[in-house]
């Protein structure tokens, strides 16, 4: 007995450490998970701090007021002139050119693949729209110098195509495939309900779509578009290329065939050749924070507007309306006038007369003839739209693919693929280009999938809603919108020069890591919170630890999801020129490198500058373009399919 | 169940496999490095076309096959994109005799270029302005060389009828002052309203400094410039842009662009050629540098005889740049 009991007792002891023990484990678990996910914050506090540092002598010798306002970029002039108003100017104007371009478009678009398009249409359109993100921009921009620029300036007739309509279009199509996935997403999940709702009452198909369907989605909508928006104001070297750069505010202010530039360009042009530490230095660095200064407030105020936007879908507030609604209608009516006049005044102002006053025809043939028509008609009519809308997007990707292929199949051969670069890349391959890209991009999903995980699992498995999550969700959705150059300045400043570790292949893969950790962070989470409640709390009840459920349990189901946001991730990391473009590649190189200290070749920079240095390579530029293209969209293709193959066995 | 655990563990291995494949790819290339020269058979290019998904993945492992183990030395350059085209052209050639030799330049700019030679992350600097005084300061110990001679060439495009244009012109057009081509005797642009669309350098460039100095005469150039961040930018501009005019070193004029004779002291009208340039009867023209920290030792030292030498100085004049003696 005596024996039974001390046998008992040790059960007890060792029990009660290895509780205690298990305890500590997962303690230890949570603080690692913690560690990561407050990483994002710290990361972008860094970036600020450094970009500060480096540009605070600027605003100390400008002052700010005439840094911001003032409006001659003069960096070289005696006396220097530092004025950074038109720069500004640019970004916004171009990052509107491209939305009024974008938004019309891909709401159309995703109308159409969402409400409109038979299965199999929609099972080729929805791919195709998602590869045009896929599109490296320094592809885009290639494509925009040569074809785009050239077309607006016989289009239009002007002395030269390098144009805020260029920079806008341009912009506007890359913003494209982001607004149309995430809008159609919003489209779809519209509840089945309201629209059996509508149609029962008698509503047509089309005022169902417009008055319930699209109402109802608004806010993913509109989130849609901010995102959209991150991505114009983000992008550097397709308006580099394509922009002009003239630091001109346009005169007048909405002639779209002026030249214009931009912060982003501005730092991708001059960052290189500027002597570091001076004015000019620091110059360029006050822009760069200016620039994440701006993101922040889009950041910031697109989360507002998503709130109220929300709030006003669920709740009427009771709240009483500031305005009588008497004098609210009458007040609306005569702004509704006034704008209306505004806009026809502008319109003959600012476009030639015929167009204006065809424009006003068209409109105000719409206006009054719209009660005539039977909803029928207007029906078709807003269903030929659309359609029309997913036809331009589809065509728009047929051109650009098309035309790179066309010029880029004869380049491509065995030799072109497995021989480092001759004559400056006249000739020769791009194998150790092809190599240098598989290096960055392995090392970089390497270092951002075990932090980006960790960080999601925290987020989602370990905490509640509250001011640290908020924090740092905060943070990654601010380094989610943070400009792919402002990660290449620090990390050209941090890790190139501050830690003296030179231009390396770890510069280059730290600095690509930090741009996609909010992509592998934002998709892990998703397929995390996808995994039902109900497994977790089985796992729980059956006395499994909080790990043990988390890494038994929650984690397997999810593996496709985090594995697609991995693929996407390496996608975007491989088709990016500038973050690395300081910090990780030479022009050429004939060997590979023999450790992470050493610079690589990588495809994106390779075709830059063979595009825009080396004159007489053209052979060899749409050769690279083109395995560039096939290497990244190759990712999206697989991230496509295993979506696609795990939705299905879900659902099956 | 099972299956579906079988489809996520085979797409968990192929991710792994595919990071692992790169990994090995660096571990062969560890060992030993030699030129990728595995004679490979060229086939018909449509036909590898098909297969080229496959094949850039497959590349790495191709290409690394060691042969025998060189003790390799290596060296790093960076800076000007003007410079680059001679240095790398060098390098190549320079390596074909030195298998042991790696080179590796990059470009950037000169301001990279000077603060990478600066903090000694790279052996030597490539510049296309002149060292600032603040530069100097900073770091006493540079070794400024001259590599060769660069003449800057103003350019138009083709349809362009002008034969030759006065220094003065060209200051007045980047100035502002003359807008059309008009406005220029001998110039018309056919089936245009003759706007002249002037193309420049960014402020940071070695070119543009240049320019701006003693063709500008360091007026700062009017805002409708547009600014390009190569020489192959400005190339690429001009020759789709029938008003436009550019400069750019002579060692990228092509026959896409037409490069213009400069009429000056009224007396007689140099063309921007490399002998002109050698002689001194064109008027604009500067010099490239190669920086090093301290005396040029080793592979490094080695490599800039190397230029200066007469095998080196037949690059410097075939990539289309002047000779120094």
């Amino acid at each position: 007995m005596a024996k039974f009991i001390k046998k008992m007792n040790g059960d007890l002891i060792t029990t009660e450490r290895s509780a205690r023990l298990s305890f500590l484990k997962e303690r230890a678990i949570k603080t690692i998970f913690f560690c990561t996910a407050s990483l994002a914050v710290v990361v972008v506090t860094f970036i600020l701090l450094f970009l500060l540092r480096d540009g605070y002598p600027i605003f100390v010798e400008v002052g700010i007021i005439p840094f911001l306002f003032g409006d001659t970029w003069a960096p070289t002039a005696v006396p220097p002139l530092f004025g950074i108003l038109p720069l500004i100017v640019g970004t916004l104007l171009v990052t509107i050119g491209s939305i009024v371009f974008a938004v019309p478009l891909s709401i159309g678009c995703a109308i159409y693949v969402s409400e409109l398009a038979s299965p199999r249409v929609k099972n080729v359109l929805k791919p195709a729209i998602e590869l045009l993100a896929g599109i490296p921009s320094v592809v885009y921009g290639f494509f925009g110098l040569i074809v785009l620029t050239d077309f607006i300036r016989v289009a239009f007739d002007v002395p030269t195509g390098e144009t805020w309509l260029a920079a806008s279009i341009l912009l506007g199509i890359m913003a494209l495939p982001t607004i149309i996935s995430v809008s159609e997403d919003a489209i779809s999940a519209v509840p089945q309900e309201f629209k059996e709702g509508s149609l029962a009452t008698g509503a047509t198909r089309w005022q169902t779509i417009s008055k319930v369907t699209v109402p109802a989605a608004l806010s993913g909508i509109a989130a849609a578009i901010i995102l959209g928006i991150g991505r114009a104001i983000g992008e550097t070297m397709a308006v580099m290329m394509v922009a002009g750069n003239a630091a001109v505010i346009p005169d007048p202010i909405w002639n779209v065939l002026s030249p214009i530039r931009t912060l982003t360009a501005t730092l991708g042009i001059e960052m290189g050749e500027v002597s570091v530490g001076s004015d000019h230095y620091s110059a360029l660095f006050g822009i760069a924070v200016i620039l994440l200064i701006i993101t922040l407030i889009i950041n910031l105020s697109a989360v507002a507007i998503l709130r109220r936007l929300k709030e006003g879908q669920y709740a009427h507030t009771d709240r009483k309306p500031l305005i009588p609604d008497t004098l609210r209608v009458s007040l609306e009516k005569v702004a509704k006038l006034i704008l209306a006049g505004g806009l026809v005044v502008f319109l003959f102002i600012a476009a030639p007369w015929y167009i204006a006053a065809a424009t006003l025809l068209v409109v105000g043939a719409w206006y009054f003839g719209k009660d005539r028509l039977s909803r029928m008609h207007i029906e078709k009519i807003s269903f030929g739209v659309v359609s029309i809308a997913a036809f331009i997007v589809l065509a728009i990707l047929v051109i650009i693919l098309g035309y790179i292929i066309v010029n880029g199949l004869p380049a491509l051969s065995w030799e072109f693929l497995t021989q480092p670069p001759k004559d400056l890349g006249r000739a020769g391959g791009i194998a150790p280009a092809i190599v240098g890209t598989l290096y960055l991009v392995a090392g970089a999903i390497l270092i951002a999938l075990p932090l980006g995980v960790g960080a999601a699992i925290y987020l989602v498995e370990y905490t509640r809603e509250g001011r640290i999550t908020r924090l740092i969700r905060n943070g990654v959705d601010l380094l989610n919108g943070t400009p792919s150059i402002v990660f290449g300045l620090f990390g050209f400043a941090f890790i190139v020069l501050y830690l003296t570790v030179g231009v390396s292949l770890l510069a280059g893969q730290i600095t690509l890591a930090l741009m996609i950790l909010p992509t592998v962070i934002r998709t892990t989470e998703e397929s995390l919170k996808n995994i039902p409640q109900s497994l977790r709390e089985g796992s729980l009840a059956l006395g499994a630890t909080r790990w043990q459920t988390i890494s038994k349990v929650v984690i397997p189901p999810a593996v496709p999801g985090i594995v697609t946001g991995a693929i996407l991730c390496i996608g975007r990391a491989a088709g990016e020129t500038a973050p690395i473009m300081f910090t990780a590649v030479v022009f050429s190189t004939r060997f590979l490198p023999d450790s992470v200290f050493e610079p690589v070749m990588a495809l994106p920079y390779h075709l830059f500058i063979l595009a825009t240095n080396v004159p007489g390579a053209s052979t060899n530029q749409y050769g690279t373009a083109l395995v560039l293209l096939i290497l990244v969209v190759g990712m999206y293709a697989i991230a496509i399919i295993v979506r696609t193959h795990f939705q299905k066995k879900s659902r099956g | 169940m099972n299956a579906k655990r079988s489809s996520y563990l085979l797409i968990t291995f192929s991710l792994v496999a595919v990071v692992m494949l790169a990994l090995a790819a660096g571990c062969t290339g560890n060992e030993s490095k030699t030129p990728a020269a595995t004679t490979v058979p060229t086939g018909s290019p449509t036909v590898i076309a098909t297969q080229a998904p496959v094949s850039t993945t497959a590349a790495p492992v191709v290409v690394v096959v060691p042969v025998t183990p060189v003790q390799k030395q290596s060296i790093k350059i960076s800076g000007s994109t003007t410079v680059l085209p001679i240095v790398q052209k060098a390098a190549d050639q320079y390596m074909a005799n030195h298998p042991e030799a790696d080179i590796q330049v990059s470009g950037g700019g000169s301001g990279v270029g000077i603060q990478a030679i600066g903090a000694k992350t790279v052996d030597i600097g490539m510049s296309s302005r002149e060292v600032t005084k603040a530069e100097l300061a900073k770091y006493p110990s540079f070794v400024v060389t001259t590599v060769a001679q660069d003449g800057i060439a103003v350019i138009v495009n083709p349809a362009n009828e002008i034969r030759f244009i006065t220094i003065d012109q060209v200051r007045d057009i980047y100035l502002g002052k003359i807008t059309k081509w008009t406005q220029i005797t001998g110039a018309n642009v056919p089936n245009t309203n003759n706007q002249i669309v002037i193309i420049g350098r960014d402020s940071a460039s070695g070119t543009r400094a240049y320019f701006d100095e003693f063709v500008l005469l360091k007026a700062t150039p009017t805002k409708t410039m547009l600014e390009k961040n190569s020489n192959g930018a400005v190339l690429q501009t001009i020759a789709q842009t029938p008003g436009s005019i550019g400069y750019v070193s002579i060692g990228f004029v092509s026959e896409d662009v037409k490069a213009l004779p400069i009429w000056y002291n009224f007396d007689k009208i140099v063309a921007p050629t490399l002998s002109n340039v050698k002689s001194k009867t064109y008027p604009i023209s500067r010099d490239l540098y190669v920086i090093t920290n301290g005396q040029p030792t080793g592979l490094a030292g080695d490599f800039i005889k190397y230029i200066l030498s007469p095998e080196g100085q037949k690059i410097v004049a075939d990539e289309g740049y002047v000779t120094i003696n």
